[in-house]
């Protein structure tokens, strides 16, 4: 759609890095960012190339709490909490990988409620933040997604959570905005071609009212994890 | 020489962070705390501010170690845009006025963009990206460098440099253009204007 000269991303890119692209247009090009790894791209090198200017400012002493409340944070895994840019929820997609199986595992011992009911789940997926912290159940029952919360998120007052269908192959697809802090059964039409190929689901934060992009999250992915096909017992 | 440079040797401690290694992590923050911690508290003007945005900068760090593999920058290069970007962000939030500028600016507006007498300690970019602002006119160098070290908006600049917004803007943009055109000269980057 928007689609810029060679010349305007350098210039915007510049800006951007500079830290002269702000506010509103700042969040766009981040978005854009996230959509274009070719704009993303033109950006790192900037960074390149403008950064090594910070090599130059002297240094000052931070108090010793900072290191203390950093060292409580990565122990206390707040990830909830973690403001991040559009870059760090990259590795998120990456990381859909073994060990949530062993989590489902868990979690079917210790939230036996998850995996049970007048359906039962035709697939489940334990959505984990990237230190492994459990803090969604999406199952899918008939023509309704049951997303359950295993542990509130903390109010995200102007923003709004969305779930997301993470397909094999191609782009996120939006399953609607979901309850920070209760549970929220998605129902969908064409929830079937939704699902089409979908191998995991995640949790975004975004702006109130969802991504304003159409081709995934603009904001950091809280939590993911792949499809489980339940075990009966 | 066997031993790892001080790039190397940082890029190590986060590949290590990015498995959990603490110590590891703990060596990353002490190694370049004080430099971060200046970088932010020049754009954010608070030493409480700055403190958050250090906090949550290293959080991400430390979360996002892995992604560093991928990023082909040097770890400081890294690190130092991480801490840039959250101090914006802080300021995007905050209410930071033009008024309170001119007052921070003679405290501390030294021209960073002048003397290049520390460039032989430099590395090549650093190296590049000096000789390449020295060619600039004044105000674009002053303008760039107002943008880069103190984080100043469009119409912070154009307070604090008495001058109109549009003649401001145009300063940055040719200036990081010319930027951009004298670092494709010396190798750093490709020209590739379209």
């Amino acid at each position: 759609m928007r689609k810029f000269s060679a010349f305007a991303q350098h210039a915007l890119a510049a800006e951007y890095v500079l830290g002269t692209l702000r506010g509103r247009a700042r969040q766009r090009f981040e978005s854009l960012m996230l959509e274009d790894p070719a704009l993303g791209a033109i950006v790192r090198g900037w960074e390149d190339w403008l950064t090594p200017l910070a090599d130059r400012i002297t240094p000052v002493q931070p108090p010793e709490r900072v290191w203390r409340a950093i060292e409580a944070r990565i122990g206390t895994r707040r990830a909830a909490q973690e403001p991040s840019g559009v870059w760090s929820s990259l590795a998120f997609w990456r990381g859909l990988g073994t060990a949530f199986a062993a989590i489902l595992v868990a979690l079917v011992v210790f939230f036996p409620r998850a995996t049970q009911g007048p359906t039962a789940p035709s697939m489940v997926a334990v959505l984990a933040t990237p230190e492994a912290d459990p803090r969604m159940i999406v199952e899918r029952r008939a023509d309704t997604l049951v997303v359950s919360i295993v542990k509130p998120w903390a109010d995200m007052p102007g923003q709004d959570l969305e779930l997301w269908a993470i397909p094999k192959d191609g782009k996120p697809r939006s399953l609607g905005l979901v309850r920070y802090n209760a549970n929220t059964e998605v129902r969908l039409a064409n929830l079937d071609q939704k699902l089409t190929g979908t191998v995991a689901f995640a949790v975004s934060r975004e702006p109130k009212g969802g991504s304003p992009s159409a081709d995934g999250p603009t904001g950091p992915v809280l939590c993911s994890g792949a499809i489980v096909r339940p075990v009966q017992v | 020489m066997t031993t790892e440079s001080p790039h190397q040797h940082l890029a190590n401690l986060l590949a290590r962070s990015a498995l959990g290694d603490r110590r590891a992590f703990e060596e990353v923050y002490r190694a370049t705390h004080s430099k971060l911690f200046a970088v932010s508290l020049r754009i954010v003007r608070e030493r409480q501010l700055a403190e958050e945005v250090l906090q949550d900068s290293f959080v991400s760090i430390w979360n996002h170690a892995s992604d560093y593999a991928q990023a082909k920058s040097a770890p400081t290069t890294w690190m130092t845009a991480i801490v840039r970007n959250r101090s914006l962000d802080v300021l995007r939030r905050g209410a930071h006025e033009a008024e309170d500028v001119d007052e921070v600016m003679a405290l501390n507006l030294v021209d960073e963009s002048a003397s290049p007498s520390r460039d032989h300690e430099m590395g090549q970019d650093q190296h590049s990206i000096r000789e390449c602002l020295e060619e600039l006119e004044a105000d674009q160098r002053q303008s760039i460098a107002l943008a880069f070290f103190h984080g100043l908006s469009h119409s912070e600049l154009a307070s604090h440099m008495r001058k109109p917004l549009g003649t401001v803007k145009t300063h940055i943009r040719r200036g990081l253009m010319r930027l951009k055109d004298c670092l494709g000269r010396h190798g750093t980057v490709a020209s590739d204007r379209g």
